[in-house]
């Protein structure tokens, strides 16, 4: 009864958060209207730059993707939010209640962000030669027509061509969730973006390889040579000192978008379908939450595979006390533990796998094996310590080498202790892997960014990923508890104990 | 035969052991006693190695153990040790705490081992218990099984730490018949113990450790009848009773009162009658003896017989005689005619331990009416 009312109650605050995202009208027409309001932005597009002398007293908000703004925006979290015409253009098919104000905050023009490298110089001088080529040829303008002054989410798609295996690789930072510049249709990347430097590549001979990541960190992770091209890089003065930046692709103006009235006349009922079709069914999405859910266990099994294995050896190394070890292992367990997980990742990522070409995938597998070797040495120093003294030494009074003490004396008994907190650290270590999106890794978590980016809804995307979290994490929680029950010494049946014994009385 | 030589043991911040020498025959059956804190035990957990020996040497059938050459865990098969807290293998029920050492470091199989564990567990009477878990356990059965784990392993040696120190009083005895029993074995056993009526029972050999080494070494008979050495009288005669002798001018009652409550503690007697005995004591020495204007030698001698369930209080002085019935102190002359004290007051003839006069007040247990 109780589990009952728990659920109806779960369901009535879902339903209601849900109809909530259908609120608010903004009045706003003019930009000077939007002084002293709360503005959104683009995490490091600087677009806020072009308009902060007109509203001095507008605060500003940073999100990281244009979906999240749109979603702040109909919760009311801010009153309006600044992107270029052309993303806008991209959001109102799926949201006719956004309105754009009229006059345009500025114009931005966009390049694209040369990584260090040998070859920098050389695909300084291509890439501009080819965007001149490309403005002269009136390809340019052909892009930009068909991918946003006649934008249909429905049709628009590039496939990326085939090319030589055997040319120079040329590996491109993209958002990856940003229509109508690069974006997932069926599990693959398209996009102007996309669709330009494919032409690029085809032109002076290079093989493209698309890499997602978050938006911010495009710019740094390509200027310090992770990546060959970083996409859509606005060109403030702070950023032509720092880095590379090749002459503006394209350019548009940038636009105030607020909430206006829009009633499309569908049901709550109805609407609730849609999304679901949209989430779920439309360009078969449920295959890009399976691959994700795929990434994500992956990911959390091996590093608990070999994190357990890890903080195994290295507690066997550290378990006599030998000073210099522990100091060592110490040093490294507070290193570890210490940084937020984000941050370690990010540096395993851009620093010390900064210029190999191990994928984001590998590099969270790495990272948070370290984490978890250290919850596992953690555990066994706690486990391993909690055993009396005297366990030890009546072993090694009976002439039990001390290898053979710690494994058949100690350890069984270390189990009992350890194994709950090991099933507590497995929860979180599967939680914490959802930021692997920062490194470019497609897990259950970026995947509904993915999805929600083309979507521009939160609702289902999230909470079917939320469930999904649940259930692997429920999964492994019973895989564990079995393995605790099995390993119980004080559950084993008496045929068990006395097992390859023929006559007992 | 275990023989120790310069044994030296320093930790940190003391050196119970600063140069003991000992040879130990096979066969024999030694206690080792003294107050604590002189090393008994350290000096029994060297044997072993479970501590190291600062310096000195360690020859066990004529081997030196505590050689980097000599495999450790070879000598301890053959030497078995029993703890104070048994230490018996929590996750592991009690035939196997007995079976797995066989099999681990014997290399017998599961079903001899386990004959053999049965057939020690029946000698220990606790067949019974084979499934058990130790921790379902009383403590006697627990040092009982941890007796027959070290057992199994048929030492030529066996250690015992205090084995009986942890249990209540009820079960000591059913640990002391094994152990007994054991020592009827002719195996070479080495007890550390408190229990000095054990002790005397069990033993062949009694080393009193004392000043960081050997300070006695005997026969039970002598170390607990005639005790050469004054610390050893001292201690062998503070078990049984507690005495002092001594100037008036030196006698302290604060620390009578100490070992006071410790004797009735171990005795079991209750506060009711310690209370009247240090009444009687401070009624007799302090407010009455120590006021007489002369410099004689006063005895005061505690004794609490178990059989008689009597507490005496003896008190020889020399000098002048004093009628106890003269005294002022009104509490002490109430205490004296209560029902359940006996006091007898006498000038001795013959002076006793060189004084002339005894008064001797046996307290009873008081019975509820």
């Amino acid at each position: 009864m109780k589990k009952l009312l728990v659920i109806l109650l779960a369901l009535a605050t879902v339903l209601a958060s849900f109809a909530c995202c259908f609120a608010a009208v903004s009045s706003v027409e003019k930009i000077d209207e939007l002084d002293g309001k709360k503005i959104a932005v683009q995490t490091a597009v600087a677009y806020e730059d072009a308009v902060k002398d007109r509203i001095p007293k507008a605060t500003w908000d940073y999100y990281t993707t244009p979906n999240d703004m749109i979603l702040a925006l109909e919760s009311n979290k801010i009153d309006a939010y600044l992107i270029e015409e052309v993303g806008f253009a991209a959001q109102h098919y799926s949201h006719k209640e956004l309105r754009r104000l009229d006059e345009a905050a500025g114009s931005i023009g966009f390049a694209i962000t040369i990584g260090k490298g040998d070859n920098q110089n050389r695909l300084l001088l291509e890439v501009n030669k080819f965007i001149e080529e490309s403005k002269a040829s009136g390809l340019s303008k052909q892009m930009y027509d068909y991918w946003v002054t006649n934008w249909n989410p429905e049709e628009c798609f590039y496939a990326i061509p085939d090319y030589d295996p055997k040319a120079e690789e040329l590996r491109v930072a993209v958002e990856g969730a940003y229509e109508p510049f690069s974006f997932e249709v069926d599990g693959s990347l398209t996009g102007f973006d996309v669709e330009f430097v494919c032409r690029f590549c085809k032109e002076y001979g290079y093989r493209p390889v698309f890499e997602p990541i978050p938006f911010d960190q495009i710019s740094p992770a390509t200027e310090n040579g992770k990546y060959n091209f970083g996409m859509n890089i606005v060109a403030t003065d702070e950023r032509t000192e720092s880095s590379v930046l090749s002459e503006d692709y394209y350019s548009c103006d940038i636009v105030f978008v607020v909430e206006d009235v829009y009633d499309d006349g569908i049901g709550l009922l109805e609407k609730i379908g849609i999304s679901f079709d949209k989430t779920f069914i439309k360009e078969n999405r449920w295959k890009m939450f399976v691959e994700g859910t795929g990434v994500t266990i992956l990911i959390t099994l091996a590093s608990l595979l070999f994190g357990t294995l890890l903080g195994f050896l290295v507690y066997l190394v550290c378990r006599h006390g030998n000073k210099f070890l522990n100091g060592v292992a110490g040093f490294f367990n507070w290193l570890i533990e210490g940084m937020p997980t984000v941050v370690l990742l990010m540096i395993l990522f851009y620093v010390i796998f900064g210029s190999s070409k191990l994928s984001g995938t590998w590099i969270s597998i790495i990272g948070f094996t370290l984490i978890f070797a250290c919850c596992m040495f953690d555990m066994l120093c706690v486990g391993c310590g909690a055993i009396s003294k005297g366990q030890i030494e009546a072993s090694r009074a009976l002439g039990y080498t001390d290898r053979e003490s710690f494994f058949k004396i100690i350890l069984p008994q270390a189990a009992r202790h350890f194994l709950p907190i090991y099933k507590n650290d497995m929860v979180s270590l599967i939680k914490e892997t959802s930021i692997v999106g920062y490194i470019a890794v497609r897990d259950l978590t970026k995947i509904s960014d993915f999805v929600r980016s083309r979507t521009y809804e939160a609702f289902f995307a999230l909470i079917a990923t939320a469930i999904i979290y649940f259930v692997v994490e429920g999964v492994l929680s019973f895989v564990i508890s079995r393995i605790q029950i099995k390993i119980d010494p004080k559950r084993r049946s008496k045929d068990k104990i006395l097992d390859g014994i023929e006559q007992w009385d | 035969m275990i023989e120790l030589k310069h044994l030296r043991k320093e930790f940190e911040d003391t050196t119970p052991l600063k140069d003991v020498n000992l040879t130990i025959n096979d066969g024999d059956v030694i206690a080792v006693i003294g107050p604590s804190g002189t090393g008994k035990s350290t000096l029994l957990r060297c044997i072993n190695l479970l501590e190291e020996p600062t310096s000195g040497e360690i020859i066990v059938n004529g081997e030196v153990i505590n050689s980097k050459d000599c495999d450790i865990n070879e000598v301890r098969k053959k030497m078995g040790m029993v703890f104070q807290s048994f230490n018996l293998f929590g996750h592991l029920t009690v035939i196997e705490n007995i079976m797995n050492p066989q099999i681990t470091l014997l290399g017998k199989g599961r079903q001899e081992s386990y004959d053999k564990a049965m057939d020690l567990l029946h000698k220990v009477g606790l067949a019974s218990k084979a499934l058990n878990y130790p921790d379902e356990l009383s403590g006697g059965q627990q040092q009982r099984i941890a007796i027959a784990r070290t057992l199994a392993m048929d030492p030529d040696i066996i250690l015992f730490d205090e084995p009986t120190s942890a249990l209540d009083p009820s079960m000591i005895g059913e640990v002391q018949s094994v152990i007994g029993m054991l020592a009827k074995t002719g195996r070479t056993m080495v007890i550390v113990t408190h229990e000095m009526d054990f002790a005397r029972k069990i033993s062949n050999r009694v080393l009193f450790l004392d000043e960081g080494g050997i300070y006695e070494d005997g026969s039970p008979k002598q170390i607990f009848e005639h005790p050469q050495k004054p610390k050893t009288q001292t201690f062998i005669n503070r078990l049984s009773s507690l005495e002092y002798a001594m100037n008036y001018e030196d006698f302290d009652i604060e620390q009578v009162a100490e070992d006071l409550q410790s004797y009735a503690e171990k005795h079991l007697i209750e506060s009711e009658r310690t209370s009247k005995v240090q009444l009687a004591v401070e009624g007799i020495v302090m407010n009455n003896l120590l006021e007489m204007d002369i410099e004689p030698k006063i005895i005061v001698r505690i004794v609490y017989s178990e059989k008689k369930d009597l507490l005496t209080l003896t008190i020889l002085y020399s000098g002048q005689h004093w009628d106890i019935n003269s005294s002022s102190n009104i509490l002490f002359l109430s205490l004296l005619k209560e029902p359940t004290t006996e006091v007898m007051d006498e000038r001795l003839e013959i002076p006793e331990d060189g004084c002339n006069n005894k008064i001797v007040i046996n307290f009873k247990w008081q019975e509820v009416e």
